[in-house]
C-alpha cells in the first residue's frame, strides 16, 4: 500500500494574481495574510490605487497586525471573523450572490484550504477559478475509512480516530470532496504492533 | 457457457468456495508472459471464443446467484458501497439498459427483457425477480436504477461523468473490490483515483488511458484485465472492512499458500453510454486458490515466475509483502524450469 | 468507419427550411431503432460521390430519445469539402448513406449551475437536442438565437412554442445584435457558456467572456475533431506496393481506405494509436496532429498516425 508520493495529494503554489480575473475574492486564515498582502500589491500596480472588486475575509481577531496592513492596503471590504466555520458561512453567502468572473484566492493551513474548496466545488468553481497557498500548520484532517469519522488537526503519523478508536495510519490519499486524507488502521494484519507515534505534520 | 449456479457458494466464514473444471479452464489468466509491469492493456471488447469469459458482454458464470447474495450482505450492514451523485441519473439508466439488454441477449433462459415504450418488464429468473417498470421514472423501481440493476450483476461497476477534458468517478457499486474505497474516491478524477499507484503515472500509463478513454466510443467497448492476490476467496477486500480480513495475510505458510492464497483476476469493461455521454467502467473478479491454478502445469510455471520477479514496488502495492514468499515456495515444485509458450491458453 | 460499426439510413425526409438550410430525417435502412444519443452529439455521414468519398459531421437535432429517426441540419457551404453539395444536390427521399454511431464532443456540462445557450444560423442544431435534456430538468438557462432574416431562421416555430421566455431571437435584417458584453457580464457563479455558429462568432463569444473573467473551463464551442487539410502528397504502401495520392481535402487514412487497404482504428482522431503505422522512407516532414505520439517521436519522423497526420514531402513510404 501506497502511503507517500501519493498523486492525489494536492501541490500548491506560491500565490498570483489572476489579472483575468474581474471579482477577487480572498481568504486567509493566519499566516495566510502575507500571501494576500503580497498579491495585492501585485494587483495595485495593475489596477492603481481602489481595489473595488477585491474582498478579504479573515479569520482573526480584529485587533490582529494584519488588519491594519489590509487597511493600509486600501482593500475596501475587509471582514474579520473569531473561526474558521463563521468564515465559511459568510463566505457560502457571498458565493450565492457572486458572477461569473470571480477568482478565489485561499492561503492557510491545508485543512481551512480544504473545507474552503469544498464549498466552492459546491458552486461548481473549476480548478482554472481557484488558487490557494499552503502557509501554516501541516496539521491534516483524517478521514477513517472503516467509520467515517474525521479526526482534526492530526499531526502525527499515526492517530488514534475519534470515531472508532483504532489507531490509523495517515496516507497521502486526498479527497477533495471529503477535504481530508485516507486513515487506514495501521495494525489490522498484526494486531498491536504499531509503529513508533512520531510528529510529521507541523 | 450454461453454468449450473452454486447458491450455497460464501465469500466469508466458511468460505465454501470452488471453481469448477470448466470454470477453471476458461480462468482468465492475465500473464501472456513470464513477467509483468503496468501496460496501457487496452483492447476492442469483443466477443471471444465460445464458452470464454469475453464471449459476452456480462459474463455470468457458475458463482451468479451466491455473488449477488454477498453482495446483498454487505449493503445491508453498508448501505454506502452504493453511491451516486444527484447528476449521475441519466447515466444510472443508460447502466440499467445496457446491463439488462446484454443479459437478457446473451442468456435467453435466465434473463428477459420485454418493452412496450418505455414500459418495461424484466426477468430475472435464477434470482426469482419479475419486475414491471416505467424507463427514465424512478419511482416505478424499489431502487435507484443502478442499485437496482447491479445489484443483480456480478462485478463492481462504476460510472464516470466526462467534463473538463477528464473522467470524474461519481456513481458506483463497490462491494467486491480490491482495497479502494468508493466513498473516499467519489468525486476524484482519472489520475487522483489512481493515485495510488505506483510507477504507473511515471510510466505515462494514466496520461494515455485517461486521452484514450476521452474518446471512447458508443458501440465499441474496450477491456482489460488486472490483477491482484486475496486470501482465502474473499470477494469483499475493500478498506473499510480491513480489520476483519488484515489478519489472513498474516496466516499464509508455505504449506497452506496452496489453499489460501487467491489469485483474483479483474475483467474491466468500458463502455460509453448513450444518454449521459458518460463511462461505465465494469470490474468482473474472478478468483483462483492457487492449487486449481496448478492444475494446469503451464499456469503454474507462469505465475511462480511472474511472482518471484515482481517488482518491488507491485508486490508492496498490492499488499503481497507478507506472504509472497510463501505462495512463492509453495509454487516452486511445479516449476521445473522448462519454457512456456507464450499467450494465456492452457497448452 | 468499417462496416461493422456504420448504420445504414434512408432519407424518408428532406425540407428546405431557410434559404440555404436544408432539414433531413433518416431511418434505419433494416428496420428497427437507432442508437440513444446525448445532446451535442454529431453522426458521421458516408456519401458515396462521384469518384470520391465524403465523410462529413453534422449534429443531430431531434429528441435524444425518439430512436426511429435521426435529424441533422446541413447548410450549403460556399467552400465546402463538397459534401454539403452532395446533400443538398444529390440526395432525396428515398436516397440512402452510411453513418457512423453518434459522437458527442459538445455536452452540457453536468453540474453547470446554469447554461447559456449561444447560436448563430445553423449552428442552432445541436442546441436542439441539448434543450431537449434541458427541458425537464431544474437547472435554468437560456438561448440566444442570431439569424440573418426571419427567412433564415431555421426551426424557430419549434423553438418558440416550447422555449417561450427562454429564447432570444436576434435578426441581423434589422439591426438586432446580441449584447455579449451585457450578457456575460451579469451571470451567477458556476454558469457555463456553450456557442455554435460562425467562426467570427465563436471567437467573439470566446474573447468577450474572457474579458469579463470567465475561466476557459466554463466556455464551450462546437469543435469537430475533423482531420486538417494540407498539400497534397504521394504515399507508397510497401506491403500492398500500392502508391495512393492523398488530396489536400482528404486524410492520409481516408486515402489508404480508398484504395482498398484497412488499417485498424478506434478514434480517428488521434489519441488511441490504434492507426499507428511506421514510416520506412520519407524524403521531407511528417506533419504531426496527433495527441498520441510523445514528442521525441514525432521528432524521429519513423512512425505516423494517418487518422489525422500529414506529410510535406515527394515520397513517403508506409509499412502497410
Ligand atoms: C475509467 C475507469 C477506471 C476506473 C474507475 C479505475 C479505477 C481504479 C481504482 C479505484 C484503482 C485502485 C487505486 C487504489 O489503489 O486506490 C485502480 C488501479 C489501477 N488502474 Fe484503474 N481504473 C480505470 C481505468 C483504468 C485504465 C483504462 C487503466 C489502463 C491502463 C487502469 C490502470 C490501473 C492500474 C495499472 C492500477 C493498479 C492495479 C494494481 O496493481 O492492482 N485503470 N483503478
Ligand atoms: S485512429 Fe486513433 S490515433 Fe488514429
Amino acid at each position: 500500500m501506497l502511503i507517500t508520493g501519493i498523486k492525489s495529494k494536492p501541490v500548491y503554489a506560491p500565490l498570483q494574481t489572476d489579472t483575468r480575473g474581474r471579482y477577487h475574492l480572498m481568504l486567509a486564515m493566519g499566516a495566510g495574510a502575507a500571501p494576500l498582502l503580497r498579491v495585492i500589491a501585485e494587483m495595485r500596480v495593475v489596477a492603481g490605487p481602489s481595489l473595488k472588486n477585491t474582498r478579504v475575509l479573515f479569520v482573526s481577531d480584529a485587533a490582529a497586525p494584519e488588519v491594519e496592513q489590509f487597511k493600509a492596503a486600501t482593500v475596501a471590504d475587509l471582514q474579520t471573523f473569531p473561526s474558521t466555520p463563521a468564515l465559511l458561512e459568510r463566505f457560502r453567502a457571498i458565493l450565492q450572490k457572486s458572477l461569473m468572473g470571480t477568482r478565489l484566492y485561499v492561503a492557510g493551513p491545508e485543512s481551512f484550504i480544504g473545507l474552503a474548496m469544498k464549498i466552492a466545488l459546491e458552486f461548481n468553481l473549476n480548478k482554472d477559478e481557484i488558487r490557494a497557498e499552503e502557509c501554516g500548520t501541516l496539521a491534516r484532517r483524517v478521514y477513517c475509512i472503516h467509520c467515517r469519522a474525521t479526526t482534526e488537526d492530526v499531526r502525527t503519523n499515526i492517530v488514534s480516530c475519534i470515531g472508532c478508536g483504532r489507531w490509523l495510519l495517515v496516507r497521502d490519499h486526498y479527497s477533495r470532496r471529503l477535504a481530508a486524507y485516507m486513515g487506514v488502521m495501521v495494525d489490522a494484519e498484526a494486531p498491536g504492533e504499531l509503529p513508533p507515534l512520531k510528529e510529521v505534520f507541523l | 457457457m450454461s453454468a449450473v449456479f452454486k447458491p450455497e457458494e460464501t465469500f466469508r466464514g466458511d468460505f465454501n468456495y470452488s471453481n469448477s473444471p470448466q470454470a477453471v479452464r476458461r480462468f482468465p489468466l492475465p500473464f501472456a508472459e513470464d513477467n509483468y509491469m503496468y501496460s496501457v492493456n487496452i483492447e476492442p471488447h469483443l466477443p471471444g471464443p465460445l464458452g470464454s469469459v469475453t464471449e459476452f458482454a456480462f459474463d455470468v458464470d457458475e458463482h451468479y446467484v451466491a455473488e449477488c447474495r454477498e453482495r446483498a450482505i454487505v449493503l445491508a450492514t453498508e448501505p454506502l458501497r452504493y453511491q451516486a451523485m444527484p447528476h449521475m441519473m441519466s447515466s444510472q439508466w443508460d447502466c440499467l439498459e445496457l446491463i439488462m439488454e446484454s443479459l437478457a441477449h446473451d442468456y435467453p433462459a435466465h434473463f428477459s427483457l420485454a418493452k412496450q415504450g418505455n414500459r418495461w418488464h424484466w426477468i430475472n429468473r435464477p434470482l426469482e425477480i419479475d419486475q414491471h417498470f416505467t424507463f427514465g421514472d424512478t419511482a416505478t423501481l424499489p431502487r435507484e436504477p443502478l442499485d437496482y440493476i447491479t445489484r443483480q450483476a456480478q462485478g463492481d461497476f462504476v460510472v464516470m461523468d466526462q467534463r473538463e477534458g477528464d473522467l470524474w468517478c461519481e456513481a458506483g457499486m463497490v462491494t467486491t473490490q480490491a482495497d479502494w474505497s468508493l466513498d473516499f474516491d467519489l468525486g476524484m478524477t482519472f489520475k487522483e483515483w489512481h493515485g495510488p499507484v505506483p510507477l504507473a503515472h511515471e510510466l505515462q500509463v494514466f496520461d494515455r488511458a485517461l486521452k484514450f478513454l476521452l474518446n471512447l466510443r458508443l458501440g465499441q467497448p474496450v477491456r482489460r484485465l488486472n490483477w491482484t492476490m486475496t486470501i482465502n476467496p474473499r470477494l469483499d477486500t475493500s478498506p473499510e472492512n480491513y480489520p476483519q480480513w488484515g489478519t489472513d495475510r498474516a496466516a499464509v505458510t508455505a504449506q497452506n499458500a496452496g489453499d489460501l492464497v487467491h489469485l483474483r483476476v479483474e475483467l474491466q469493461g468500458l463502455w460509453r453510454l448513450p444518454r449521459s455521454n458518460a463511462v461505465v467502467f465494469g470490474i468482473r473478479c474472478y478468483l483462483i486458490s492457487l492449487r486449481q491454478l496448478a492444475t494446469v502445469p503451464k499456469w503454474a510455471r507462469r505465475v511462480h515466475r511472474v511472482l518471484k520477479d515482481l517488482h518491488p514496488a507491485l508486490v508492496d502495492y498490492k499488499g503481497l509483502t507478507r506472504y509472497r514468499d510463501a505462495a512463492v515456495q509453495w509454487l516452486a515444485p511445479f516449476d521445473d524450469g522448462s519454457p512456456t509458450t507464450s499467450g494465456t491458453a492452457p497448452e | 468507419m468499417n462496416d461493422a460499426q456504420t448504420i445504414t439510413v434512408e432519407v424518408i425526409g428532406v425540407e428546405q427550411v431557410t434559404p440555404l438550410i436544408k432539414h433531413f430525417k433518416l431511418a434505419p435502412a433494416a428496420g428497427g431503432s437507432l442508437p440513444v444519443f446525448s445532446g451535442g452529439s454529431h453522426i458521421i455521414v458516408v456519401m458515396q460521390g462521384a469518384g470520391r468519398v465524403h465523410k462529413n459531421p453534422y449534429s443531430l437535432l431531434g429528441s435524444p430519445l425518439a430512436l426511429d429517426t435521426y435529424e441533422i441540419g446541413v447548410r450549403r457551404m460556399e467552400e465546402s469539402r463538397g459534401g454539403s453539395h452532395f446533400m443538398h444536390d444529390a440526395v432525396e427521399v428515398g436516397s440512402r448513406l452510411e453513418i457512423a454511431h453518434p459522437v458527442n464532443l459538445f455536452g452540457l456540462d453536468k453540474i453547470a449551475r446554469k447554461h447559456v445557450l449561444i447560436a448563430g444560423g445553423i449552428g442552432i442544431t445541436p442546441f436542439l437536442a441539448q434543450l431537449e435534456d434541458l427541458h425537464g430538468g431544474s437547472v435554468p438557462y437560456e438561448l440566444h438565437y442570431s439569424v440573418r432574416s426571419s427567412e433564415h431562421a431555421a426551426f424557430l416555430q419549434r423553438l418558440q412554442r416550447r422555449e417561450g421566455e427562454r429564447l432570444h431571437v436576434y435578426y441581423d435584417s434589422e439591426g438586432q445584435t446580441i449584447a455579449f458584453e451585457t450578457l456575460l457580464a451579469t451571470q451567477p457563479l458556476g454558469t457555463h457558456v456553450y456557442v455554435c455558429g460562425p467562426v467570427g462568432m465563436i471567437k467573439h463569444v470566446i474573447a468577450t467572456a474572457q474579458s469579463c473573467g470567465w475561466p476557459d473551463s466554463h466556455i464551450h464551442w462546437e469543435q469537430f475533431s475533423a482531420p486538417p487539410v494540407g498539400d497534397a502528397f504521394e504515399v507508397f504502401l510497401a506491403r500492398s506496393k500500392l502508391s495512393v495520392h492523398v488530396p489536400p481535402d482528404q486524410s492520409l487514412l481516408e486515402s489508404i481506405e480508398a484504395a482498398g487497404v484497412e488499417v485498424p482504428y478506434l478514434c480517428r482522431g488521434g489519441v488511441c494509436g490504434f492507426c499507428h503505422t511506421r514510416v520506412l522512407e520519407l524524403d521531407g516532414e511528417l506533419v504531426h496532429n496527433d495527441h498520441f505520439l510523445s514528442e521525441a517521436d514525432k521528432a524521429k519522423a519513423k512512425s505516423i498516425m494517418p487518422c489525422v497526420s500529414r506529410a510535406n514531402c515527394k515520397r513517403l513510404v508506409l509499412d502497410l
